[in-house]
């Protein structure tokens, strides 16, 4: 035994301890993420964020809806503040944004919380164009108000298919400012003396009148139900106070009159008494709704699919520096990286599980979460059995972009919405939805290592034989895998449609979409087994699963005609465009003669290779 | 090449050797896509049905040369392609899939999707769609078609109970002249329109081929038929009763017309209709309560729920059955669906659908998933086991 192995046992080297201080790295941002907000000012916004309401079909914490309605509004999901000078002050975190909003609108209205990027919707509004925080006001959107409602109404009468940039935006922005106009006016009216006054004026003749326009203004439920009632009975303000006028009085009512108050007041200890107050009888009145708010709350601080994101292109970018210097010990910290990014990834798919009650796949969103979550461990899988960092990077790179495609998808708010009645099936949901969106990760991550085989041929100085028939036998395998999937997948939603529609096939635009998936990795296999296709031909075809998957996930959603018209969107169309362009430019690149590659060793996938 | 090739003549085996090519397969794979894509993009503007009917019914898809009647041969239909497949597959499968144990997986998956060819093509010629809708409280026995109609003439003469007959569409499309059996009654056909548009005659128009009833005072313009899920076609026929050498006058009946047109031949009362074509059931379903659930605190549909009372005397049949979202009624060869509602939640609409072949696909399915796991299986144990001999050879 010689000193080097000696020192080494007892030492462990930089590249055996650098991937856990790597994962270390991971599990300290993950503490300081998820430790509560200060409380600022003595009020207990934790407390506050943690108080439960009834929205969009669910019991959740109003932190959700704060940063849900933040994220709509203003794109993320706080609010910079800034001075006249346009210096950074600090950020009004969502809750203290919300509270703001509902109890002294009057303050909420200087917040700079609406994003708006579009320069004809910014002339309408007689607004500079602020290329770097296009974030503004209420205020500043108050003078032209009239306009923007009747632009607003005028672009929404025309069908979203076709409408213009221009109605896109300024529809939008409408209904942003509908959006928090009503949340002005969900607990108390604005500009009315106070939720306080009105219970204790339920008899006051002009009373039922408020009344009634709180209710049909509020967006959400906050009054748990009250003594006796069924755990889905949630009221709001408005109907809270019409019942209290019958004589059935509510003591969550009460308490959030004072939460009102005492946030207007500036009164912090009266506020987080009040709060504690509604938690407690909210937890008595409806215990197993509110159960899981707290648990959403974490889930809401970590933001797992955005640090999953952080985590993925960060292991994506040292695979790439790790075929320049330090391969062994970049590769082994980026497969730690991206294993960290999987475990997040994938504690945050089961929060959502538990959160709804469903299943992972039950939108595009979520969809597009598992996408990126399923490469990634079949990545990981390869990055296991072939070594070397091409399963890490490709993965990664997956990973990487389907989270930002769900990234963009969450600006309709809640992500966990109810399924609609036919949808409301966890069996089919489980199966079916989760086969179809495992197949689309196949795709995907053949796509991605077809696109790394192909830079590798036209970057890499030189090539070895070993490392090309490793990436075509891996494309190969996943190709077979996606069509397992993909198939099975397609055969499943065939099974479900005869429960609920009564015929197996319907040639419904998303049953076209995943049977495309099946003909074309079919088509793949046999040009193979055929010997039709060499690598190369195996490579672009690979490729080309990428546009044939993007189109059937999302284009044929854009046609918004189907049974499965649920996922309608309008906004991607170029985006879609852009992606496909740039996969058939990569397909051409793959195809290119030998005589533009870089690399000098023979490549054992063309005819060249007879010389050899 | 197996021995039985050897033995056939040169011209047949060229067409042997075509028809078990995996050129073929992935020629006609190809064509699939390309037609599946056409019929996606053309359900924007055909709908979902005339998108069907266009590309993936027929053995050819024609091309109707714009401002002309010139209709061109351009692409095989569906039918063609997936003929052609099927022939493919089942070849191929005797040729190359010699029984040897590691094509186990591979001769059940092409068995497998042959069996799903099958089914589709069952589908495409017996499956018929029909509809029922039904209030609370009403008991019907008989489904409607969602798309054709008929006319229908009814003997109302015995209070107790009416005789009807019907007149498909398609007979009025064809024939001059239908002899109504069971009745007296010749029915000429003296126009038919697939698809109109009716109005309320102005002095100017020509004059109405109809002689009595409330299409003399209607102006019919033809329009070409429509064939997207959301509009119907205005069916519209002009008929003359005949009945003994008497005629009964020229009658407009249409499915946008309501009340129905009667007139009396030989103490017999009849009346004229353009309805819904129907099939009667040898058993009655009656609506008993219907359910709408919503989410707590929104309008986001949860459920929606018929339950219904089944009787059926012949078969000793009287039973309460709840009908629900994924959840249907499986009934002497017919299969209930909760398709839709109406009439602020008192009106159910029932699918109803009659498919001999719905049960292949599951076979198929089945066989296909088994097929591709013993061949996935045979092919991971042999690259694992070249891995290992790697492995074992390299250290």
């Amino acid at each position: 035994m010689n000193l080097a192995t000696l020192q080494s046992k007892r030492f462990p080297t930089l590249e055996k301890w650098a991937p856990w201080a790597a994962v270390a790295a991971v599990v300290i941002g993950l503490v300081v993420v998820t430790r509560p907000p200060a409380a600022r000012e003595g009020f207990d916004l934790d407390g506050f964020g943690r108080v439960t309401i009834l929205e969009g079909g669910r019991v959740k914490p109003i932190d959700s809806l704060a940063r849900n309605s933040l994220l709509m509004t203003n794109g993320k999901q706080s609010v910079i503040l800034r001075d006249d000078a346009g210096k950074f002050v600090r950020f009004v975190p969502a809750t203290e944004w919300l509270a703001d909003t509902l109890f002294r609108p009057e303050v909420a209205d200087k917040y700079p919380a609406f994003y708006i990027d579009d320069e004809d919707v910014l002339g309408v509004l007689g607004l500079a164009h602020n290329k770097d925080r296009a974030a503004y006001t209420f205020n500043q959107i108050l003078p032209r108000i009239q306009e923007v409602e009747r632009q607003g109404e005028m672009a929404q009468a025309v069908d979203p298919k076709a409408r213009t940039r221009f109605q896109g935006a300024m529809a939008n922005l409408y209904q942003r400012v509908i959006t928090y106009y009503r949340l002005k006016n969900s607990v108390q009216l604005e500009g009315a003396p106070g939720l306080a006054m009105e219970v204790g004026a339920t008899a006051d003749p002009m009373a039922a009148q408020r009344r009634q326009r709180l209710a049909g203004m509020a967006t959400f439920r906050i009054v748990p139900p009250g003594p006796g009632k069924p755990e889905t009975a949630w009221r709001n303000t408005g109907e809270a106070l019409g019942d209290a006028a019958m004589g059935q009085q509510n003591p969550g009512l009460a308490s959030l009159a004072r939460i009102s108050a005492a946030w207007a007041g500036r009164d912090a200890a009266t506020f987080n008494a009040a709060v504690a107050d509604l938690r407690a009888f909210a937890g008595q009145a409806a215990p197993t709704a509110t159960g899981q708010a707290d648990h959403e709350i974490i889930f809401n601080r970590v933001e797992p699919f955005y640090l999953g994101m952080i985590l993925y292109v960060a292991a994506m970018l040292l695979v790439f520096v790790s075929w320049l210097a330090q391969p062994v010990l970049l590769q082994r910290v980026a497969t730690a990286l991206l294993a960290s990014g999987a475990v997040i990834h994938t504690l945050g798919l089961l929060s959502r599980i538990i959160l709804q009650g469903r299943p992972p796949v039950t939108n595009l969103y979520s969809s597009a979460v598992f996408v990126g979550w399923g490469a990634v461990i079949v990545g990981l899988i390869m990055e296991r059995m072939y070594r070397r960092g091409w399963g890490t990077a490709t993965a990664a790179a997956a990973g990487f972009a389907s989270l930002i495609v769900a990234h963009h998808l969450t600006g309709d708010g809640d992500t966990m919405e109810m399924m609609r009645a036919v949808l409301d099936s966890n069996f089919w949901l489980g199966t079916h939805v989760v086969t179809i969106v495992i197949g689309y990760s196949g795709v995907f991550l053949a796509g991605a290592i077809a696109i790394a085989y192909t830079l590798r041929k036209h970057f890499a100085p030189t090539l070895d034989e070993a490392t090309t028939k490793m990436l075509v036998g891996m494309t190969y395998g996943v190709v077979a895998f996606a069509l397992f999937f993909s198939f099975i997948g397609t055969v499943l939603g065939g099974i479900w449609a005869d429960q609920s529609w009564g015929r197996f096939w319907g040639w419904d635009p998303k049953e076209n979409g995943a049977l495309l998936i099946v003909l074309w990795n079919a088509i793949i296999l046999h040009a193979r087994w055929a010997g039709l296709a060499r690598d190369r031909g195996i490579m672009a075809m690979a490729i080309f699963g990428n546009v044939i998957c993007a189109f059937s996930w999302f284009g044929v959603n854009m046609l918004g005609v189907g049974l499965h018209a649920y996922g309608f969107m309008d906004k991607a169309f170029w985006s879609l465009a852009a992606f496909s362009a740039s996969q058939v430019a990569l397909m051409l690149l793959c195809l290119a003669p030998r005589k533009f590659w870089r690399g000098s060793g023979a490549d054992p996938g063309t005819p060249a290779r007879a010389k050899a | 090449m197996t021995e039985n090739a050897r033995s056939i003549p040169a011209p047949l085996r060229a067409v042997w050797d075509v028809l078990t090519s995996l050129k073929l397969t992935i020629v006609c794979l190809a064509g699939l896509m390309v037609l599946v894509m056409a019929c996606t993009l053309a359900q924007v503007n055909l709908g979902t049905w005339g998108a069907v009917a266009a590309y993936m019914r027929p053995w050819i898809v024609w091309w109707h040369l714009p401002a002309s009647t010139i209709v061109l041969p351009v692409f095989p239909g569906g039918a063609l392609i997936g003929a052609v497949l099927m022939v493919n597959l089942a070849l191929t499968g005797l040729r190359y899939l010699e029984p040897k144990r590691r094509k186990y997986g591979l001769m059940l998956v092409h068995a497998g999707l042959v069996i799903f060819f099958v089914g589709e093509f069952i589908s495409a010629i017996y499956q018929v769609d029909t509809r029922l809708a039904v209030e609370i409280g009403q008991t019907v026995n008989f489904v409607e078609s969602p798309r054709e109609n008929e006319l229908t003439i009814t003997d109302v003469s015995d209070p107790a109970s009416d005789e009807v007959f019907g007149l498909p569409e398609q007979l009025l499309a064809r024939a001059d002249t239908i002899a109504v059996t069971g009745t007296p009654l010749t029915i000429k056909v003296r126009r038919y329109f697939q698809n109109a548009e009716l109005t309320n005659r102005a002095p100017s128009d020509p004059p109405s081929m109809a002689t009595i009833g409330v299409g003399t005072q209607v102006t019919v313009k033809e329009l070409p038929p429509v064939s997207n899920d959301d509009h119907q076609n205005t069916v519209t026929a002009y008929v003359e009763p005949v009945a003994g050498g008497v005629s009964y006058g020229t009658w407009l009946v249409s499915n946008v017309l309501g009340s129905p047109q009667s007139f009396t031949h030989e103490g017999r009362t009849y009346t004229l209709a353009m309805k819904p074509r129907r099939w009667y059931l040898p058993y009655s379903v009656t609506l008993k309560e219907f359910r709408h659930e919503v989410y707590p605190g929104t309008d986001i549909p949860k459920n929606f729920a018929s339950l219904v009372q089944l009787r059926d005397p012949g078969a000793k049949q009287d039973r309460e059955v709840l009908i629900y979202m994924n959840q249907p009624l499986r009934y002497a060869g017919r299969t209930f669906y909760q398709a839709s509602f109406g009439k602020q939640d008192t009106l159910s609409i029932l699918q109803v659908v009659e498919n001999p072949g719905w049960l292949m696909p599951y076979i198929a399915c089945g066989l296909v998933t088994l097929g591709l796991l013993v061949h996935f299986g045979i092919a991971l144990r042999r690259a694992l086991r070249k891995r290992a001999a790697l492995t074992e050879a390299t250290t």
